[in-house]
């Protein structure tokens, strides 16, 4: 204990530099990695001169404005989307027990992997899948699966609805956050009694009184969602059409091709995405701005209904439909993983078999245990930095500076796409041949501002007197985090965990990227499998893909229980 | 039917004005929590008093028909003659004042009392407010931040923002607890001298038998359950 507390102090103060160490390297110097060879400067290829051939190419890509617009409106519209309908959700039911059984239902569905949930889409909307199957053939009169493009129809309308499905229950889920809190929630429920008192209709009252006070809260969420949606691979990869794809899924396959000269044209169309992802965001600022210009006048005309009645009837069969979608999507996908022989129009299949769980048991196990093995190494890096980190913060009385929290985020802010690649030039750079640690690396950025994100407001909140009641009774700092802080904060340590586990077990790209194809885990199989080889097996793959990061969950809700209760026997 | 008796009473001098509690018994999960029948004529001020747990702000929350899952009551409530037991909210026409002013924070001080006035042309609202505020000291002050202006400036907003949204009645829920005495006793008087100009039946809950005195009307008081 005695050399702990001596080493103690020197690592907390040390630990935020760590952290935005471990953070900033690998983004700037991959987007340096990126920048470089986008204006053509690759000694690897022995090309040592700048230029702007790359961005030549890219132009000359037949289709490319194609793909930028279906990036920007397959973004744009699913975030909106997306927002609209928390929205709604919110003021339909403000005041009643049903958001909190909504928050309940879509909770679960934050957790599923990105991948995983464009596969369950994908298997609703297919011309054999659940959709078509029960309309058939009493309302359709099909014998025979649709002649349709979905899932992966030119417009990108099959990516907006996966899109829109996955991002929505994270917003509405971070404006019930933000009510929760004890001050800002209970001030803006009150002020919604207000205003019912002077004579708004609910629905009235919550867009007049509510939603502008909420709404600054959510910005910096629903900017992480447009700025994902705008630059990720999985969903559109899966549900995306194919020729054109978006311009995030062109870059990808533009890197992977054998061709290597392809990279300098990939690396321009990073470049491009990122002013792309930039575009989308602006788009939303102005949005913003007209919507707000138009409305303030409205807020104090003393109007008092806008058809709130209508409005909410529409927000329950929008609700309705959205659970359904859902539950059928996933009621669909576990059919498949125990179908046997499946005739085109029945809702059920012939015969279950558990063949494909066990096929897929056989294949499963190295990819398994790496994904396990990765998700608790980089969760266990990041959480210690976290709590350290926050540690630090309390030592030196005050908090992470604006740049500071900015910084833990980045990761999440710039498109992945943009700088996975230049990371991996760098890890080449200086040599990193342990794939397992570079892969580990690549995860901890992804995993730390979730992790961040989730403790940090626990652990500030803490009741600072604990602490100043230990140390009169001359306990040291190292014995008061060790023996106060960290038992006090066991239940929010365990969801920050499972909530790690969870982001490194949905990491598509940085494992693909990083493990240079040696390592494999259940979200790059699963990935690989959806387009073609056995529906049947994909299916099982996406199931584990959501069973690992609910049984993280399980066990942190389960664990500190019983680890209280052990203590409290002794 | 409804529209018209509450177009009726709108048009009725203020003199009928008149809250009703007939034979109301409030209980939470079948344990009984307080009896209470009253009448409040336009101008009176009920004041209720009782610790903390007494029921008080369930009364309220009955009154304004926001009464809480595994609540429930028995009972009527009359305003200007008609049943609005079962009423929603917002059609009660019920003004409320909380101990804190909850002025709107993205509405600067005449957007407050604006969003609470009934609709109207903006010229009129803007004289309206002006006029008001005016009134209790605070002329000049349309375009500031709520929250940059005093504890007994934001009270008088609040209570403005509840007189010109035209109630039928009024609720004060601990009106002043939070104001130093000298305010306190100033703001107290501004607001039970509106209560009577306005002619509003009034009930009142505290526990601060000053403010039970300066209301000069019937006190309630309620025993604390258990």
């Amino acid at each position: 204990m005695n050399t702990v507390a001596k080493l103690f102090n020197p690592i907390v103060r040390f630990s935020p530099f760590m952290m935005m160490a471990l953070l900033l390297i690998p983004v700037l110097g991959g987007l340096i990695g990126v920048i470089l060879p986008a204006f053509g400067w690759i000694p690897a290829l022995d090309q040592t001169h700048f230029s702007l051939n790359g961005f030549q190419q890219l132009w000359q890509t037949p289709g490319i404005g194609h793909m930028a617009l279906l990036s920007i409106t397959t973004s744009l519209v699913s975030t909106l989307l997306a927002f609209l309908i928390t929205i709604l959700i919110l003021a339909s039911y403000f005041t009643s027990p049903w958001l909190g059984y909504i928050q309940r239902l879509l909770g679960p569905i934050l957790v599923i992997p990105h991948a995983a949930a464009a596969i369950a889409i994908g298997f609703l909307i297919t011309p054999s899948g659940m959709l078509s199957r029960l309309v058939s053939p009493w309302l359709s009169g099909w014998d025979a699966p649709p002649d349709w493009l979905y899932p992966h129809d030119a417009m990108g309308l099959s990516i907006i609805l996966g899109v829109t499905l996955k991002e929505l229950p994270f917003l509405l889920l971070m404006a019930l956050g933000v009510l929760a809190q004890p001050d800002l929630g209970q001030t803006l429920r009150a002020q919604h009694k207000v205003a019912l008192s002077l004579g708004y209709c609910p629905m009235t009252a919550f867009f007049k009184v509510v939603l502008p006070s909420l709404y600054p809260h959510l910005r910096l969420p629903i900017l992480a969602v447009l700025a994902y949606a705008s630059a990720s691979v999985e969903i559109p990869l899966i549900l995306g059409p194919n020729n054109p794809p978006t311009l995030a899924v062109a870059i990808m396959q533009w890197f992977h091709d054998v061709d290597l000269s392809l990279r300098i044209k990939a690396s321009a169309g990073a470049i491009l995405q990122i002013q792309l992802t930039l575009f989308v965001l602006a788009c939303w600022w102005l949005l913003e701005r007209l919507v707000s210009q138009f409305a303030k006048p409205m807020l104090t005309n003393g109007e008092r209904e806008y058809g709130g009645a209508i409005i909410q009837k529409i927000t329950h069969v929008i609700t309705a439909l959205m659970l359904t979608i859902i539950g059928l999507a996933l009621v669909g996908m576990l059919l498949w993983s125990f179908a046997g022989f499946w005739h085109f129009p029945d809702a059920l299949p012939q015969q279950f078999v558990i063949l494909h769980w066990q096929a897929a048991s056989q294949q499963m196990h190295t990819p398994l245990i790496d994904t396990v093995l990765i998700a608790l190494c980089a969760t266990a890096v990041a959480i210690t930095l976290t709590l350290l980190t926050l540690e630090a913060e309390q030592h030196s009385g005050k908090s992470l500076s604006l740049l500071g929290s900015v910084l833990i985020y980045l990761p999440l802010l710039i498109p992945s796409i943009a700088f996975l690649f230049g990371l991996v030039w760098l890890l080449e750079q200086v040599n990193s041949q342990h794939t397992f640690i570079n892969v580990v690396l690549a995860h901890v950025l992804f995993v730390l501002p979730y992790v961040f994100l989730s403790l940090a407001s626990s652990y500030r909140r803490l009741d600072p007197r604990f602490s100043i009641v230990a140390a009169s009774l001359g306990a040291t700092k190292a014995k008061i985090f060790f023996r106060i802080k960290l038992p006090m904060l066991i239940g929010p340590i365990f969801i920050a965990c499972a909530l790690g586990l969870a982001i490194s077990f949905s990491q598509y790209l940085p494992t693909l990227l990083t493990g240079g194809g040696r390592i494999n885990t259940i979200t790059t199989e699963a990935v690989s499998l959806a387009n073609g080889g056995s529906r049947r097996i994909s299916a099982v793959y996406a199931l584990m893909q959501m069973i690992l990061p609910a049984l993280g969950f399980l066990l942190a809700w389960l664990l500190p229980k019983i680890i209280v209760k052990n203590h409290r026997q002794k | 039917m409804q529209t018209f008796a509450s177009t009726a009473n709108r048009s009725n001098t203020t003199s009928t004005s008149e809250l009703t509690i007939d034979g109301l018994i409030l209980s939470r999960q079948q344990q009984h929590l307080l009896s209470l029948s009253a009448t409040i004529r336009g101008g009176e001020i009920l004041t209720i008093m009782g610790p903390s747990g007494s029921g008080k702000s369930t009364l309220l929350n009955w009154l304004t028909g926001m009464l809480p899952a595994g609540f429930s009551a028995e009972g009527q409530l009359h305003l200007n003659g008609q049943n609005i037991t079962t009423t929603a909210s917002h059609l009660r026409h019920i003004g409320l004042l909380y101990q804190d002013p909850l002025l709107f924070p993205h509405l600067s001080v005449a957007g407050n009392i604006g969003f609470a006035m009934p609709p109207s042309s903006k010229v009129q609202r803007q004289a309206a407010i002006s006029e008001a505020l005016t009134q209790v000291g605070l002329g000049g002050l349309e375009q500031r931040d709520p929250q940059s202006l005093s504890g007994g400036q934001q009270a008088r907003v609040a209570l403005l923002r509840v007189l010109l949204s035209q109630p039928k009645a009024i609720l004060l829920d601990e009106p002043f607890s939070k104001l130093d005495s000298q305010l306190r006793q100033e703001t107290r008087q501004l607001v039970f001298d509106q209560i009577r100009q306005h002619q509003l039946p009034a009930i009142m809950v505290t526990h601060d038998q000053t403010d039970a005195d300066a209301a000069e009307g019937k006190i309630i008081s309620l025993d604390k359950i258990n």
